[in-house]
């Protein structure tokens, strides 16, 4: 049995690892106001290029973290350059969804160069445990921590006393200003980004060891950790990240010695949730303060739609309603369904992304809370499916509603790290709630679908259920658009502050939109339940709510018609082109990125 | 009086924010060793004068030109190299570093590190009240000494000429007057000077010439003697009781 030294020590080392993580996340928001999504994938990167240089080149110690470093300092420049640089002109948040792709893009590199299994990272030093007062203490536990102050030192004598230190921290401050000193912002950013990267490929090498495990699930984890860290410390603060890490380490520690294992992340993202929603600026700001950025401004290209006509709508309706008739294979019509049921999702997303303008980052938590609705309902209570999938929408906008709403009075960024987190919070509750969501075992034999005592089992039945459910949510969102509803949900993602002043309440619109986004969304999901007949907690991950938003802004954000085009588009194209599914997350990262440097408005254009 | 060889000009400008025309034709000229000021009212396209100076914002037709070599083109810590430099609008203290570190973050693109710190000595004899603030953070300090700071940080990096925004604004009265002296003792020291005023009346005190700018447009410009007794200026920037 451990004693509680022994997770006071754990959780201060895995502390030091996360704050390698979110101090390199400090000093890039400090200087950009971007919060890098792709830093997990950077400590990915350099957990691999550890266990390149360990297993294969049989690199000694010294040698694999100078390595690691230098690697992931080159990724980490690479990014910057191209990735980021040419976004310097454009809005707010496209910085963030660039780093979104990059990270899908580079994860998916790692998973298709060494594969998705995971794989031993030795750590090279002797197995022995010192006799710490109750507790003990291995060779491995003071090299991060060596580490880790080391690059503190390192880091506060390049801020404190070089020439690149001082314009980074005058960068940080008002870059603006900085330029007028004579400060070259762009070699700041490489500088950020380069420091950032080598510390955080380091931590990856290093937590690689620690669990002697790596594999391609850890990037997420690490930029959600790294985030939660870096929040908590205060955006922008480097002294406040090591905090915030070692806090959130200490936190995760003694969760997990009286909770049990599976309960580390949720503390993780409750902490974060609740510093978001009370000391959005941090544990460590002072309250005079002013946020550390503006916040204003959605991923909104400026555009002029373009306005298909009503007869082309219906002839397409109609060409896709009589599908089924003419004989198209059943791989065709599968490959629908699933559009169609992505096209509910995208049509909430763009409500809530588009029109009202919170990009959230967590929407498949609301296809988890419809499909588990659904799928509990017409196993355990016998109710009817048709039923109970409409129970899944609305249990769906109610509880998704009321997750979300805390998070109401945040903007711009913020709203994207909640609604990440409120998306891995619903899925660790379904996770550890066993006794209602069955845990990791998940739903098994859930029925088919049915309507009216009707089991729906042929492709063409399924297929044009949910074609016209499909049908039915664009219809009523895009009458909600065309009323006095739309234009004050668009008034308040242009200007909450003037729509305010004209005396529209926000919360009561977001959670409007919510609620209606919800619905549609736990709709797609409870239908998803009763086609699978098999869901867990994975089924529904951050994966799909990446790709839902990268469907919303191919479509045009805020686009009704634009949600089902950029669906049936991304789903269609790689069957059409036959594209095998490990390469498909890699062409969705790509083409986020590609849209959001070039044709941000999307297909049919921001309304 | 007459004006000397042109330091600074900016010859036929046109600015737009996206639509919006701010800049019609603009033509000014900056006289070696000169104050001269740009007074005009709000949303006349002072601000913006300055940040195509500094290369923040970039004309969308005619030249700007230093010493006879044009500025466009060139990235805003190319044109503070060549010899500008800058006290902004409200000052853009780093508000978080000491006073020090914002003194020397002036002398950025030096790097005689003896010679700077020579001139930091040099600034505290200039603005004797900065001495004891030396490691107080910038954010700290009240609006006046915030306004020597940036001055002492503009001339840091031992310019030809600093243009400065705005430099009396929401300052004391006591502080607009050594903010003036200030300004006209770094002029003796053969430092030129452009400077956006809003408060006409001080700014023709200490200038050689002046312009007069409404809605982007230069509608009188002259000696600043001159522009002192014009009429015109008089009613629309001195106000009745001011000039009389």
């Amino acid at each position: 049995m451990s004693s509680w030294l022994d997770y006071t020590i754990n959780g201060l080392i895995v502390g030091n690892v996360y704050a390698l993580v979110a101090v390199g996340l400090a000093l890039i928001f400090g200087v950009s106001r971007l919060i890098n999504f792709a830093q997990g994938s950077i400590y990915l990167v350099g957990a691999y290029i550890g266990w390149v240089a360990v297993v294969q080149l049989h690199t000694p110690l010294p040698l694999t973290i100078i390595v690691v470093a230098a690697a992931a300092a080159l990724v980490g420049l690479v990014i910057e350059r191209f990735g980021l640089r040419p976004l310097q002109n454009s809005v707010r948040i496209a910085p963030l969804l660039a780093t979104i792709g990059i990270s899908f893009v580079l994860d998916q590199l790692v998973m298709l160069t060494f594969s998705p299994n995971p794989r031993a990272l030795p750590s090279q030093l002797p197995d022995v445990r010192f006799q710490v007062g109750g507790g003990t203490i291995g060779p491995l536990d003071l090299l991060i921590a060596g580490v880790g102050l080391t690059s503190a030192l390192l880091l506060f004598v390049f801020l404190r006393y070089s020439k690149l230190g001082w314009a980074v921290r005058a960068a940080s401050q008002d870059r603006d200003a900085a330029m007028q000193m004579g400060v070259d912002v762009n070699r700041v950013n490489q500088a950020v980004f380069g420091i950032a990267a080598a510390l955080g490929g380091v931590s990856g090498m290093l937590v690689g060891m620690y669990y002697n495990q790596i594999d391609t699930a850890m990037s997420l984890q690490a930029t959600l950790k790294g985030v939660v860290a870096e929040v908590v410390g205060g955006a922008g603060n480097v002294p406040g990240a090591v905090i915030g890490s070692l806090l959130l380490g200490l936190v995760e520690s003694y969760g997990v010695a009286v909770f049990g294992t599976s309960y580390r992340n949720l503390f993780a993202f409750l902490l974060l949730v609740v510093v978001l929603v009370l000391r959005p600026n941090g544990l460590f700001a002072s309250a005079r303060q002013a946020p550390p950025e503006p916040l204003t401004g959605t991923f909104i290209a400026p555009s002029r739609p373009l306005r298909i006509p009503r007869w082309a709508l219906l002839a397409a309706a109609a060409i896709f309603a009589l599908l089924p008739l003419l004989p198209v294979s059943f791989y065709v019509l599968q490959t629908l369904i699933n559009a169609w049921l992505l096209g509910m999702l995208a049509l909430s997303l763009t409500l809530v992304a588009g029109t009202i303008g919170q990009v959230s980052l967590g929407h498949a938590a609301l296809l988890a809370i419809g499909a588990y609705t659904s799928a509990l309902l017409s196993l355990s209570a016998a109710v009817p499916v048709g039923l109970a999938i409409i129970a899944g929408g609305l249990m769906s906008a109610a509880l998704g509603t009321i997750l979300i709403s805390p998070s109401f009075r945040l903007r711009g960024h913020y709203v994207s790290i909640a609604t990440l987190a409120i998306g891995e919070i619903v899925s660790l509750v379904i996770l550890n709630w066993e006794s209602v969501t069955r845990g990791p075992i998940g739903i098994s034999g859930i029925p088919p679908l049915s309507l009216f005592g009707y089991d729906l089992v042929s492709p063409a039945s399924i297929y044009w259920f949910s074609f016209a459910v499909m049908v039915a949510l664009a219809l009523l969102q895009a009458r909600l658009l065309g009323s006095h509803l739309g234009r004050s949900f668009r008034a308040i993602r242009d200007d909450d502050i003037a729509a305010r002043a004209y005396g529209l309440s926000l919360n009561r619109y977001k959670s409007l939109a919510f609620i209606f986004g919800g619905f549609a969304a736990g709709v797609s999901g409870g239908i998803a339940a009763h086609l699978y007949s098999y869901i867990n907690h994975e089924t529904f991950n951050t994966q799909q709510s990446i790709l839902a938003l990268t469907v919303v802004i191919l479509g045009g954000l805020g686009n009704v018609v634009g949600a089902v085009v950029g669906s049936v588009a991304l789903v269609g194209l790689p069957e059409l082109f036959r594209i095998a599914a490990e390469y498909r997350i890699l062409i969705y990262g790509i083409v986020l990125l590609l849209l959001v440097r070039f044709r941000p408005q999307g297909l049919l254009g921001t309304i | 009086m007459t004006t000397p060889e042109p330091l600074l000009a900016l010859s036929g400008i046109n600015t737009f924010y996206g639509q919006a025309q701010v800049h019609f034709d603009l033509s000014v000229t900056v006289g070696r060793g000169h104050i001269v000021c740009l007074l005009g009212g709000n949303a006349s396209g002072k601000s913006t004068t300055m940040k195509i100076i500094l290369g923040l914002v970039k004309p969308r037709s005619g030249d700007v030109t230093f010493d006879g070599a044009s500025l466009l083109g060139l990235t805003t810590p190319q044109i503070v190299r060549r010899g500008i430099a800058s006290v902004p609008e409200a000052r853009r203290l780093f508000a978080d570093m000491s006073v020090r570190e914002n003194i020397l973050m002036g002398a950025f693109v030096r790097n005689d590190r003896d010679a700077v710190a020579q001139d930091l000595d040099k600034m505290l004899t200039l603005f004797p009240k900065l001495g004891q603030r030396l490691s107080q953070r910038a954010g700290s300090l009240s609006g006046g000494e915030q306004q020597m700071v940036a001055m002492a940080r503009a001339l840091m990096s031992r310019p030809r000429m600093i243009v400065m925004d705005e430099p009396t604004m929401g300052l004391s009265p006591l502080y607009v007057d050594r903010v003036l002296e200030l300004i006209r003792t770094i002029n003796l020291d053969g430092v030129s000077v452009f400077m956006v005023e809003q408060n006409a009346s001080l700014a023709l005190e200490i200038a050689h010439e002046a312009y007069v700018l409404q809605t982007g447009r230069i509608v009188l410009s002259g000696p600043a003697r001159a522009l002192k007794d014009d009429p015109r200026v008089r009613d629309a920037y001195l106000g009745g009781s001011e000039a009389a």
